[in-house]
């Protein structure tokens, strides 16, 4: 890990150096050690303050969003998650490629902070459940990248938790969606750190519409839930992070990997984020798509 | 000092709900919060006694929604009801002493301003708060930093102080509520026992002079390196405990309806959005810098006391880990 | 009210229907008097494509029993492609409401042409009877369980 940590730090300070980039994004040491943070660097001196380390969790390209009416050249650091993110963003046409610069990181999978929270001092940390999950750890896009790629763990996707859903009886299930949704806050992060949630102007930002309201309760919460699953379906690259930052731990996952899962059964496999051209699922249609509605 | 062994807690807790309704900290499903004893009981939650719980217990005073008051329109004629207030005595037992002094901050807010809130004075009244002092601190936890004393929780707020002996409680009144509380309880032994041990703070700094410092720096080029990673979602303010902004809306079915009370975050667009579209607050840095201030500077000014408490949640559950601590520490300097 | 009580349980059922094919059906099926009972409330969009997930999610909330999703065929779309859209959509909507615990016989869409005004009474008197076997919905219901005192006449 430390060769790829001084490998980062030379290559952010040879772009700031250079002028190829005015800004690299990366993580830096967070309060505890388990998190790991990302941080802004725009001068040479301040390299060192970048780190690579097992908690390296955050997606970084979302951040890519917030230079688009600055002058800056952006470089991020970019896990194989962040470079779906990254190609999902530039095929929303939210991002534009020549003003970034993605260097890409090979990744072994990062450990959950939420679990190293809970356990004591020392203790062996489990990996997080998307990068178990992870299929892609290599970066798919980049301009350079550092370190060597890794034997992928995963090769099929793994829908064993929806089967266990889907197999509940009716009554069962929507216990199960009522208790887990009771406990959201609707405090919003899982949208606002998910790339696929990259819209100016949301939904549940307009509350004077009516969609939303700001009442909590199982129902309300569960309608921000379920629409916000559908809003990124056939988008989502399953990196977890929605998941990972929620504070009342709802297992906004189980949602998302649903609709993946009916979506490659329906209209065949797809993976999102893999490409920057082609159709999305839900933007396009075959004729020849099955029909039940006759 | 009154005492009872944890192994009958329940026994306490029983008591408690004949005549109270009892609140108690509890992990539900992985999230830890303050509810009724009764889910304990049915087994929905487990009780939560390890350390402070995630969403704070101001829900106990200011609820994430809440009804104002109820109405029935019918072409221009109107109705209004008044929607009742808790009728019977409340006991919040374990609330942290980081939480009564939070609420110290919200009575400021709703009880020493010009208005009185009849809704959080009811709550206010009727709650009776039993106090536990943190043997254990997380590594978090920086009340002491903010002024608190880890020995003895708010006096205006807390009830009964509870201590923590390992294998007992121990429980001495503060107020004539709490002595009336504690009056009622049977089974409880007593002690002369001194106060137990507490492990010191590891997060620990010093805060002297902060509000005039953040007097001169709001163009500061500090707010672009904090609020960098910040996602503005409303996690740190919806699990503060002094964090009392709320937005009023309302819910209405047919001809009848509520005016609800709920949560707003500084944290997003439309707190500040106004009529017209215009935005005072646009990004990330205005947003984390007013509530940054807010915490450390404008309510100083206005009540003479920080309204951070040093609980650490926002520490522990940013999930960019923006870190209010590491901030006054590089204010400070 | 008597919707509360199993047996004197007359759903309501709320229709999209697609303003150039199930509307003009279900008025086919109207002025060819063909009889259907009267628990559907038919709301008329300007495409199947128009209904957007949420309105069926807003619908079991304000508590509707059962939705049905109403438009021209694949292929007869009056905006050409607009219901091979709805089609991917609620192929997946279909089965998230499953999934959250909605009684897949509450939910249902179909293609119901301007001509079809037999099928259209025979979908919704299909969707009425089924609803009514299996009772009210009171999954993603958000109720709001308010008395308020009567407005007095006088001012």
């Amino acid at each position: 890990m430390s060769d790829i940590q001084s490998e980062m730090r030379a290559t952010a300070k040879q772009l700031l150096e250079s002028g190829e980039a005015t800004v690299v994004i990366g993580w830096e040491k967070g309060t505890m050690p388990y998190n790991s943070t990302p941080v802004m660097i725009r001068s040479a001196a301040d390299v060192d303050k970048l780190i690579w380390d097992e908690y390296c969790q955050q997606n970084l390209s979302t951040y890519l969003i917030d230079f688009i009416y600055t002058e800056d050249k952006v470089a991020i650091f970019a896990k194989g998650c962040d470079t779906r993110a990254y190609n999902r963003l530039i095929q929303d046409k939210r991002i534009s490629a020549d003003k970034c610069i993605v260097i890409g990181v090979p990744c072994s999978g990062m450990k959950s902070a939420k679990a190293a929270a809970k356990l004591p001092e020392g203790a062996e940390v489990p990996m997080s459940k998307a990068c178990k999950e992870c299929r892609y750890p290599n970066p798919v896009v980049f301009d350079r990248k550092i370190g060597q790629d890794v034997t992928p763990w995963c090769t099929e996707k793994d829908f064993s938790d929806v089967e266990a859903i889907e197999a509940m009886d009716q009554d069962a299930k929507a216990a199960f969606w009522k208790e887990q949704y009771t406990k959201c806050i609707r405090c919003y992060a899982c949208r606002n750190i998910c790339p696929a949630c990259n819209c100016t102007n949301c939904i549940f930002d307009q509350s004077a519409s009516g969609w939303q309201s700001k009442d909590i309760n199982a129902s309300e919460n569960q309608f921000y839930g379920v629409t916000r699953a559908f809003h990124v379906a056939g988008r989502c690259i399953e990196c977890g992070q929605c998941e990972m930052v929620c504070p009342s731990d709802v297992p906004i996952m189980l949602m998302n990997k649903k609709f993946i899962k009916d979506i490659d059964t329906l209209f065949g496999a797809y993976e999102a984020g893999l490409e920057t051209e082609g159709p999305v699922p839900l933007s396009h249609y075959e004729v020849s798509d099955p029909e039940e509605f006759m | 000092m009154k005492t009872i062994e944890k192994a009958k807690l329940d026994s306490l807790f029983a008591q408690l709900a004949q005549n109270y309704s009892l609140l108690v900290p509890v992990d539900y499903n992985g999230l830890t919060q303050f509810a009724p004893y009764s889910q304990v009981q049915e087994g929905v939650s487990q009780l939560y006694l390890d350390g402070n719980v995630t969403v704070s217990p101001k829900t106990a005073y200011l609820p994430q929604s809440e009804a104002m008051y109820k109405f029935r329109a019918q072409g221009k004629k109107l109705a209004i009801e008044e929607m009742a207030g808790l009728d019977k005595q409340q006991v919040l037992f374990g609330v942290r002493h980081c939480d009564t002094k939070a609420i110290q901050c919200l009575d400021k807010v709703f009880l020493d301003e010009k208005f009185e809130d009849p809704q959080y004075k009811n709550k206010r009244e009727q709650n009776i708060v039993f106090s536990l002092a943190c043997n254990n601190p997380k590594a978090t936890c920086f009340c002491e930093s903010m002024g608190l004393d880890r020995a003895h929780a708010e006096a205006s707020v807390a009830d009964v102080q509870v201590y923590d002996f390992g294998d007992s409680f121990g429980f001495e009144a503060i107020s004539d509520k709490g002595k009336a509380c504690l009056d009622k309880l049977t089974g409880l032994g007593e002690t002369a026992s001194k106060l137990p041990d507490q492990k010191p703070q590891t997060l620990k700094f010093d805060v002297a002079g902060l509000p005039e410092k953040l007097k001169d720096m709001f163009e500061d080029p500090i707010w672009d390196e904090y609020s960098f990673k910040c996602l503005n979602c409303g996690t740190c303010s919806y699990i503060c405990p002094t964090c009392h902004c709320f937005d009023i809306n309302n819910k209405i079915r047919g001809e009848v309806g509520v005016k609800l009370r709920t949560w707003d975050s500084c944290m997003f667009n439309e707190y500040t959005l106004m009529a017209g579209g215009h935005q005072p607050r646009a990004g990330k840095k205005e947003r984390v810098r007013n509530r940054f201030l807010h915490k450390l500077q404008y309510f100083n000014e206005k009540h003479d006391m920080s309204l951070c408490v040093g609980c650490g949640r926002c520490v522990a559950k940013c999930p960019v880990n923006v870190d209010i601590t590491k901030f006054i520490r590089q204010v400070i300097g | 009210m008597s919707n509360n009580s199993v047996e004197n349980f007359e759903p309501k059922i709320l229709v999209f229907a697609c303003n150039w094919c199930t509307y003009a059906g279900a008025d086919l099926a109207g002025t060819s008097r063909l009889q259907y009972p009267p628990n559907v409330r038919v709301l008329r969009v300007p495409c199947s494509c128009r209904v957007n997930p949420q309105f069926v999610i807003r619908a079991f909330q304000r508590g509707i029993d059962g939705v049905l999703v109403a438009g021209c065929h694949p292929g007869d779309c009056h905006y050409t492609t607009g219901n091979y859209y709805t089609r991917r959509r609620f192929l997946l909507i279909t089965r998230m409401m499953e999934y959250m615990g909605i009684d897949p016989k509450r939910f249902h869409t179909r293609w119901i042409s301007g001509a079809e005004g037999p099928k259209f009474q025979q979908v919704v008197t299909e969707m009425i009877e089924e609803v009514k076997a299996i009772g009210p919905n009171d999954k993603l219901r958000d109720d709001m369980k308010v008395e308020v005192k009567a407005v007095e006449t006088n001012e």
